[in-house]
């Protein structure tokens, strides 16, 4: 069982930050950005790309891939997102524009085979792959019958520091101030000098190079590349993540993602994989019928 | 100069198609087919969780359609290939069957990938009266009760890929016999046809060889981190894990299991034969075992010539898909060449071609290859295993009794 509590413990951290960077921008600019799924994606794909068919090291690439994961954030925001709010059209539109954005991204790696006209991002199709052995050193400690692996431990530091840094900034800090003055009140942020455009831009590239991080973690540490990944393991887990913690809401998105990995490892172990999903989003509904806010949405007025 | 051109053409496509017939299975056809077209229909997943096997299969069609079209054709006729992606969706699969068997024209469909979408697609084949030969199904109920729970058999449906109700249990049984495990734990997808079929496979098999099931793990299919189900089974500490599921799904099973430092076997079916995996897979998967329909390494001539032809079409290894597919279309175009085919009456074309179907008995790249008479595959079953590399070493042959 303990074992499973670590197996929990990772798999949450992995939700929390994808959750983290789709709670953002719903805090901020009123949509959801379901593009969020396939950045989380192309953040894995374009480091694997670096490292395995450009051979770069690992983390010159890693850090390449969140920075293209961030301008795929603009990219979101000038293409998907601004023309709308431009036209004043309802939120559904910038939905339904960033699921459009985020089945273009799929279908680029998708159908990018070698000799392509993707092949230089992408050899593989629909196929998954992994990192060449050795990428990251991972060594494996097997203390008291629990398996610990390097990578794991690893990115829980990672994803536990960005968070607290996250939270730091905008609690503490002048662009904090001002995202939260956003998500307040558009017009009034614009009143007292705010550039709203500009920090809109912003949290979308944040959010985003934090998805594309995400990504590339989830990669990483279980062997597990491919055009889906976002689409099929994290885009509704993340979903549920937000509306648990409360729909814009940084630290209940963090909280969500470790209570979802618990719950969901839980209902694994005692009730088998039948109900596995089922006991999750009962726990989901549960939490929305005593707290249709949900945890931490106390103050829906103050977000962030 | 022109007339003198296309007569030259169409002595030389006569002599090239005369040699065809002459070299092959004995039941030369006197009926010509010159200047005709055999049209064939294929459904396939090119995209989506089906995207690891779909573009394999249309490559060994496309490049067995390039060689039976580049010399003679079929008795003088050309087939041509109608590609439709199904997304890997059973409802999409439907709707595209439904169209191309619309379009009217086709002799015959071939697919689709999925066992899943074929619960959709085969019993529609079989109302339409149009032979469908299933190139990657290995699920249960695909031949001959495609209508399954409805048991009288279906007469249009045919399958050339090695059912996994053969390919599981040999492989089970070839292990046991070399090793003798005592006890083990079922990991099986249980959102998917193809994967719960062949865990009810191995639990109706292992009992025969004395290997106690420990636990039966199940897990879906779009499962993110497999540290737990694999947490699950190797607490067990079985001496086999069976994995019966898809995708890239038995490779990640594979590399958590030796995390978690299981040092046992892993058994399993069709899932494990693509390169891909044994590739993602990497050095977790030495060794793991498998039974499958066609091994790359085999040197009699039809294997070979196929391996040879698709190096130096695609530059890349085929796969066990792609040896189904350039199978598939062999099987057709052998058929058609018997059928005494008229071009003007579709129907009857159709049902024609499905009776010469029955009697094929060919060289392919997967052996000497004939149906059941429940339109199955007869055919010899390679059993492999993982070399650590992302390629397969050979472990036994074992012929059809």
């Amino acid at each position: 069982m303990t074992q499973q509590v670590l197996n929990a413990i990772f798999i949450g951290s992995i939700y929390a930050l994808f959750a983290v960077g789709y709670t953002l921008v719903f805090g901020v600019l009123d949509v959801l950005n379901l593009a969020h799924s396939a950045v989380f994606m192309l953040g894995a794909v374009v480091t694997y790309s670096l490292v395995a068919l450009h051979g770069m090291p690992f983390l010159p690439a890693a850090v390449i891939a969140i920075l293209v994961c961030g301008l795929l954030g603009l990219l979101i925001e000038f293409v998907a997102l601004r023309p709308l709010r431009r036209r004043n059209a309802p939120p559904i539109s910038a939905l339904i524009s960033t699921i459009g954005l985020a089945l273009i991204f799929v279908a680029i790696v998708e159908q990018a085979t070698s000799g392509s006209l993707f092949s230089w991002l992408w050899q593989d199709g629909a196929n998954s792959v992994r990192f060449p052995t050795g990428t990251v050193p991972n060594p494996t400690f097997h203390v008291a019958g629990l398996t610990i692996e390097g990578t794991k431990l690893g990115i829980l530091v990672i994803s536990v520091v960005l968070m607290l840094v996250l939270g730091y900034v905008m609690r503490f800090t002048q662009v904090g101030r001002a995202l939260r003055a956003v998500a307040e009140n558009r017009r009034a942020a614009t009143l007292l000098g705010i550039n709203v455009d500009r920090i809109f831009a912003s949290t979308l590239f944040v959010s985003s190079a934090l998805g594309g991080l995400a990504g590339l973690l989830f990669g990483l540490a279980l062997s597990d590349i491919s055009p889906y990944i976002g689409r099929d393991q994290v885009e509704l887990k993340g979903l549920a993540v937000i509306v648990l913690g409360g729909m814009g809401s940084i630290p209940g998105a963090v909280l969500g993602g470790y209570l979802l990995g618990l719950i969901e490892v839980f209902a694994f172990v005692r009730f088998g994989s039948n109900i596995e999903a089922g006991v999750a989003f009962a726990a989901l509904f549960l939490v929305l019928v005593l707290r249709p806010q949900g945890l931490f949405g106390a103050r829906l007025r103050e977000r962030l | 100069m022109r007339t003198v051109a296309r007569g030259i053409a169409i002595a030389l496509a006569v002599a090239l198609a005369a040699c065809g017939g002459a070299s092959s299975t004995g039941t030369n056809s006197s009926n010509s087919y010159q200047g005709k077209t055999i049209q064939l229909g294929a459904i396939l997943s090119i995209t989506g969780a089906g995207g690891v096997y779909g573009p394999s299969s249309q490559k060994g069609m496309d490049l067995a359609v390039e060689k039976i079209n580049g010399s003679g054709g079929v008795n003088g006729a050309k087939i041509s290939l109608d590609t439709k992606d199904d997304a890997s969706d059973k409802a999409q699969s439907a709707q595209v069957a439904q169209t191309l068997i619309q379009q009217g024209q086709l002799l015959a469909l071939l697919g689709p990938t999925l066992s899943n979408s074929a619960v959709a697609v085969h019993p529609l084949a079989e109302s339409f009266k149009i032979p469908i030969l299933a190139v990657s199904t290995t699920g249960i109920h695909i031949v001959p009760d495609c209508n399954y729970p409805k048991t009288d058999p279906c007469k249009y449906v045919f399958r050339d890929s090695l059912g996994e109700e053969t390919a599981i249990p040999t492989n089970i049984k070839v292990y046991s016999e070399a090793k003798h495990p005592k006890t083990g734990v079922l990991m099986v997808a249980n959102d998917d046809k193809f994967s719960s079929d062949g865990g009810k496979i191995v639990q109706n098999t292992v009992g025969s060889y004395g290997i106690q099931l420990l636990d039966t793990v199940q897990f879906s299919k779009t499962t993110a981190d497999f540290a737990t189900p694999v947490t699950k089974a190797v607490q067990k500490k079985p001496d086999v894990i069976f994995i019966t599921s898809l995708g890239g799904i038995p490779a990640k099973i594979m590399i958590e299991a030796r995390k978690q430092g299981f040092t046992g076997q892993f058994l399993g079916g069709n899932g494990f034969n693509t390169a891909v995996v044994s590739k993602q897979a990497g050095d977790a998967g030495k060794g793991a075992e498998s039974g499958s329909a066609w091994y790359i390494n085999n040197t009699f001539a039809s294997n070979a010539g196929f391996v040879q032809a698709y190096r130096a079409k695609y530059s890349a290894d085929p796969d066990q898909f792609a040896a189904q597919g350039y199978a598939a279309i062999l099987i057709l175009a052998d058929a058609a060449k018997r059928a005494n085919l008229t071009f003007s009456d579709t129907p009857g074309d159709r049902t024609k071609l499905r009776d010469a179907m029955e009697s094929v008995n060919i060289d392919t790249p997967l052996g000497r290859f004939q149906f059941t008479s429940n339109h199955d595959v007869k055919q010899t079953i390679w059993v492999i295993q993982m070399d650590g590399n992302g390629g397969f070493t050979l472990v036994k042959s074992v012929t059809p009794s």
